[in-house]
């Protein structure tokens, strides 16, 4: 070898061995403490089906301050794919994580994690029945699943009749005496009425096609709004409505019908439960008592479609959700029931469930 | 030099053949006559050859262009989807042929390269940007042209490679040839399996301690095995040739595949792996028949094909009992007859025309959903639709001297009832030097991709209304080969491109719970590819081969806000990265061959606004592989044997957002050729 060539090979090798230096920048697991107030609101950041970058955000109404990623921050691991919804019982918040088949328990005041309920099948919503008992809705099963919240332990299962596991959906819950109250929501039309003392199905109700929440108001009513399905779907598709169901007869009492082509969804209550809230475009509110749905909305969209929606208990300020593009933090604006614009934040991707402190 | 014309093709020929009888190398400087390619003016092109083809029977596609070349490969994990894009497009955005078919999913757009064994693979080039336009329509990104071609054997041959590997892989690859004077015959068979549990930290998620009051005393990151991760693929590739001796050719190409695929959990699953069957099955049959007429000024070719594709998705779930209930039964089928002709004439040495047609005709059924109708009833979630899709181009090629060529490509597409304007392309190349042999290359075209039949007609949320993505590209670049025979050749080049792209498809969620195609974007994506490829014959024994790539391709988002919120104009589209670049370096001598391989991909954003977030961050990564070969000849057999070691510095690294990826990881492979 002369010396020319040699030296290419020494040129080649040392370009070789350059690029061998390793290079992957990633930290993880550094944890912050936190200690936030008394009062606050938590926000559900769904992140994109099968990517696992679901958030916790935590918003301060007193100060306007916005702690974005908190359970991250606070536990050094991801919160997991899809963050579908929150409650809150004794201080313990419990996060419902639907493809990452969990439920978490964290301290709403620092926001460590305290336990998980795992076994889970497509959880969506958790209600509690009592210290020791707890339902969980679930997507793609015909089962609502119970739980021992103390244990962190599934001990059963409620069966739905006239279900299958591939078409299954149970979703929001709400008890009124003994009986536990679920809309059924993905190619189902019913309301379920569950005995929670013996943990089964005791009746149903038939509403329209595609029930996507549920509320009870101060005068002891349930409220579910439908979506209507859509075109070409084999199950149906009809305009939507919001009904107003007697939970004692279990019998619908009122039908307020939309355009064919409304979407509507994410029926709220405010605090004294006098007023329902929903998101068809724009946000619409009505009380209670009224005999037909509004002719104008309390606010009017801002051009993007908005994905969540809540009502403070403590003064009524509207809260919405707009997933913007659905790749990207998305923004809460803060309404005053006047609608005047109090606060807007960037929350995290996709941002949809909401649990108030 | 002038006598061998402007072009000198420097082909860097590895003399250390499987035979290990030649033992010395050589760089053989390879001129071709008079001129170019009248067919590759201003084409920017970048040929894979047969040496990175043929590596090793272990790798796909997928893996090839991963380390060969300067497109993203965005991989789902080890043996799972993995997609290419040219240039800071989409997947869909790459059009892909085998054979002459485009063999892209018409239900979903894009081309699964991890389904392509490399080994099946004779001759793959990627046309970049408005070279696509050349070869097929819809190709906004660029195009990627496998084909097969006949062995050149003569008698009966055999080859059979034995792979065995980490993580209980075991890879088969079998050929048979048969060769004489007209026919070519040849039959290849893959097979890969491997219950794919390799272990990794789990940094997304952490396991707690609890005390007999349920109270967390500890928390740790759990290592963790790639839960239900296994695969078992089959290939099947039977060709046959026929050569007339009298300028025609006949040809059979069939290709099938049977791949039987668990989908790995995601690292933020909670979930046990006992609970869940989450798998995908396909099976594919590929066939083309094709008649090819060469006479001295003209040619002429046909061809016939037909793909079926049958695909499922099964996610179950263990009832607690032993027995595993769906809770998703989804299948598509799809069926697709494929004709194309194809001419060239030759006016002198200084007018090339040529003319191509082609017709794919795909009826598809998607039964995505079974569900329990309101009457109590069974019904099924899904749709059933026929297109036709019809390709047509013209082109005249100019050379009027031998510095200058200018080519002009007429093509219009229809899918369904829906035509295109029409494309237009105009290629130009030029030489500037002959001593460097430095070409200066420019191109431009107009490209349009029709909506995939998913995209029109999924249910639920298919929008019929969409309109076709349309685009312009435009092209320049440079580029030189030099070498001595015998000593190195050395070649590169340099491009910069610019696409503007109009009313990009998007899927995103509805108020109705379900996703939505929309045209929501404008993007520019624009940058500079670079390529350098060294081949030095050190001693008469030693040969160093090196190639590189790199690409710096910004592609913003050049839409409208969506409202005043919105933070992703002006931005990187997510999961794109600006930098990626390869390089290969192959050093050889008497037989024994060293290959170090190494790609590198910058930060991609997950998030369309380009922040970093603690939970949707992709750092950058550098991933390197070696492997030494040694051939053995005998009196009887050519012998093989080879070792491989992936992942070389055990790199922790992520492609996309909670899939794992393997670390350090071995294979070895033994294979022989007998002589007959």
């Amino acid at each position: 070898m002369n010396s020319s060539r040699f030296r290419y090979l020494i040129v080649a090798i040392i370009l070789c061995l350059s690029a061998l230096q390793s290079c992957m920048k990633w930290e993880y697991g550094t944890m912050e403490e936190f200690r936030v107030g008394q009062s606050g609101l938590f926000i559900c950041n769904e992140g994109n089906f099968q990517y696992g970058n679901a958030t916790l955000s935590y918003y301060d109404p007193q100060t306007k301050s916005i702690l974005n990623e908190c359970f991250y921050r606070a536990n050094g691991m991801k919160l997991g794919d899809v963050a579908q919804s929150m409650v809150i019982r004794d201080g313990v918040g419990w996060i419902v994580v639907n493809n990452s088949h969990v439920v978490f328990a964290i301290d709403c005041t620092t926001f460590k994690e305290i336990g998980r309920i795992t076994g889970l099948t497509s959880p969506r919503y958790i209600h509690f029945v009592s210290d020791e008992k707890a339902y969980i809705t679930q997507l793609w099963d015909n089962r609502i699943f119970i739980v021992n919240p103390k244990r962190y332990q599934i001990t059963g299962y409620i069966e739905v009749p006239d279900m299958t596991m591939e078409s299954g959906s149970t979703e929001q819950m709400v008890q009124y005496g003994n009986y536990l109250y679920v809309n059924c929501w993905s190619y189902q039309n019913r309301i379920l009425k569950i005995d929670t003392q013996t943990d089964s199905v005791v009746a149903s109700l038939t509403v329209g096609i595609q029930p996507t929440s549920l509320v009870l108001d101060c005068h002891g009513k349930l409220w579910t709004i439908t979506d209507g399905g859509f075109a070409d779907s084999p199950y149906g598709h009809e305009a939507p409505s919001l009904y107003r169901i007697d939970p004692e007869s279990f019998t619908v009492e009122a039908q307020f019908k939309f355009g064919f082509n409304d979407s509507p969804s994410e029926l709220q209550t405010n605090g004294t439960k006098e007023r329902l809230y929903w998101i068809n475009d724009d946000i619409w509110a009505m009380d209670v008592t009224a005999t037909s749905t509004p002719i104008r909305p309390l606010i009017e969209s801002r051009g993007t479609k908005y994905y969540g929606l809540t009502v403070s208990p403590i003064n009524e300020d509207v809260y919405i959700a707009d997933a913007i593009d659905y790749s990207q933090q998305g923004m809460i604006y803060r309404y005053s029931q006047s609608g005047e614009l109090i606060d807007s934040f960037y929350v995290g991707i996709i941002p949809g469930g909401f649990c108030w402190k | 030099m002038r006598r061998f014309g402007y072009i000198l093709v420097l082909l860097t020929a590895m003399a250390v053949s499987a035979t290990a009888q030649e033992r010395t190398v050589s760089i053989r400087e390879i001129t071709v006559l008079g001129r170019r390619p009248m067919k590759q003016i201003g084409v920017q092109q970048t040929a894979l050859d047969s040496v990175s083809l043929k590596e090793n029977i272990a790798l796909s596609m997928a893996d090839i262009l991963a380390f060969n070349s300067s497109i993203f490969v965005k991989n789902y994990g080890r043996a799972t989807l993995s997609t290419v894009a040219f240039r800071g497009t989409s997947p869909s955005h790459t059009q892909v042929t085998w054979n002459g078919m485009r063999i892209n999913n018409p239900m979903l757009g894009m081309t699964d390269f991890s389904m392509i064994p490399s080994y099946f693979i004779d001759d793959a080039s990627l046309l970049h940007g408005t070279s696509s336009v050349n070869e097929t329509g819809g190709g906004i990104g660029g195009a990627v042209k496998l084909s097969t071609t006949p062995a050149q054997n003569r008698g009966f041959g055999l080859q059979y490679i034995q792979g065995i590997g980490s993580f209980k892989t075991f890879d088969e690859f079998l050929r048979l040839t048969y060769g004489d004077k007209n026919w070519q015959l040849s039959t290849r068979v893959v097979y890969s399996s491997s219950p794919n549990e390799y272990k990794f930290r789990n940094h997304d998620k952490k396991e707690n301690i609890y005390d007999s009051q349920m109270n967390i005393i500890g928390q740790y990151y759990p290592i963790e095995i790639n839960r239900s991760g296994s695969f078992k693929d089959f290939h099947l590739l039977q060709e046959a040739y026929y050569n007339t001796g009298k300028k025609d050719r006949f040809g059979i190409n069939a290709w099938y595949i049977n791949s039987n695929r668990e989908l790995a959990m995601l690292t933020v699953d909670h979930g046990s792996d006992t609970d869940f069957d989450n798998r995908q099955r396909e099976q594919t049959f590929r066939g083309v028949l094709s008649w090819d007429h060469l006479a001295s000024t003209w040619k002429v070719a046909a061809r016939a094909g037909y793909i079926h594709t049958w695909m499922a998705y099964d996610y179950k779930r263990d009832l607690g009992n032993g027995i595993m209930a769906h809770m998703t039964r989804s299948r598509s089928r799809v069926n697709t007859l494929y004709a194309q002709a194809e001419a060239e004439y030759y006016i002198g040495s200084k007018w090339l025309f040529t003319a191509n047609l082609s017709a794919h005709q795909h009826f598809a059924e998607s039964r995505d959903k079974n569900i329990v109708l309101q009457q109590g009833d069974t019904g099924i979630i899904g749709y059933r639709k026929a297109r036709i899709e019809l390709s047509g181009s013209l082109s005249a090629k100019w050379r009027p001297t031998e510095r200058f060529g200018i080519s002009a490509v007429l093509r219009e597409e229809m899918f369904g009832r829906d035509w295109t304007p029409i494309i237009p392309a105009l290629f130009i190349d030029g030489v500037l030097s002959e001593r460097g042999n430095i070409v200066a290359k420019g191109s431009v075209s107009r490209n349009f991709r029709f909506p995939t039949l998913n995209d029109l007609y999924f249910l639920p949320g298919g929008n019929p209304d969409l309109k076709k993505e349309s685009g312009w590209t435009y092209d320049v670049g440079l580029s030189f080969a030099v070498g001595k025979s015998g000593i190195y050749s050395f070649s590169g080049s340099a491009n910069w491109f610019e696409s503007y792209i109009e009313d990009w498809i998007i899927w995103l969620p509805t108020a109705k719970g379900f996703f939505s195609p929309d045209n929501i974007k404008d993007v520019h994506a624009y940058g500079v590819e670079l390529k350098a490829d060294l081949s030095v014959a050190l001693t008469k024994k030693w040969l160093l081969e090196l190639n590189g790539s790199l690409s710096w391709t910004p592609s913003i988002n050049n839409g409208e806000p969506r409202s005043a919120a919105d933070q992703s104009v002006g931005k990187q589209l997510p999961y794109v990265p600006r930098l990626t670049s390869t390089v290969t370096g192959k050093l050889s001598w008497q037989g024994w061959s060293f290959l170090y391989k190494w790609c590198y991909y910058s930060t991609r954003f997950t998030m369309s606004s380009n922040d970093i977030s603690l939970t949707g961050t992709l750092p950058p990564y550098f991933m390197s592989n070696i492997s030494l070969e040694k051939n053995i000849n005998l009196s009887w057999a050519d012998l093989n044997l080879k070792g491989s070691v992936n992942n070389l510095f055990d790199e922790e690294y992520l492609s996309v957002l909670s899939r794992p990826m393997p670390g350090i990881n071995f294979e070895i492979f033994i294979g022989i050729r007998p002589k007959w």
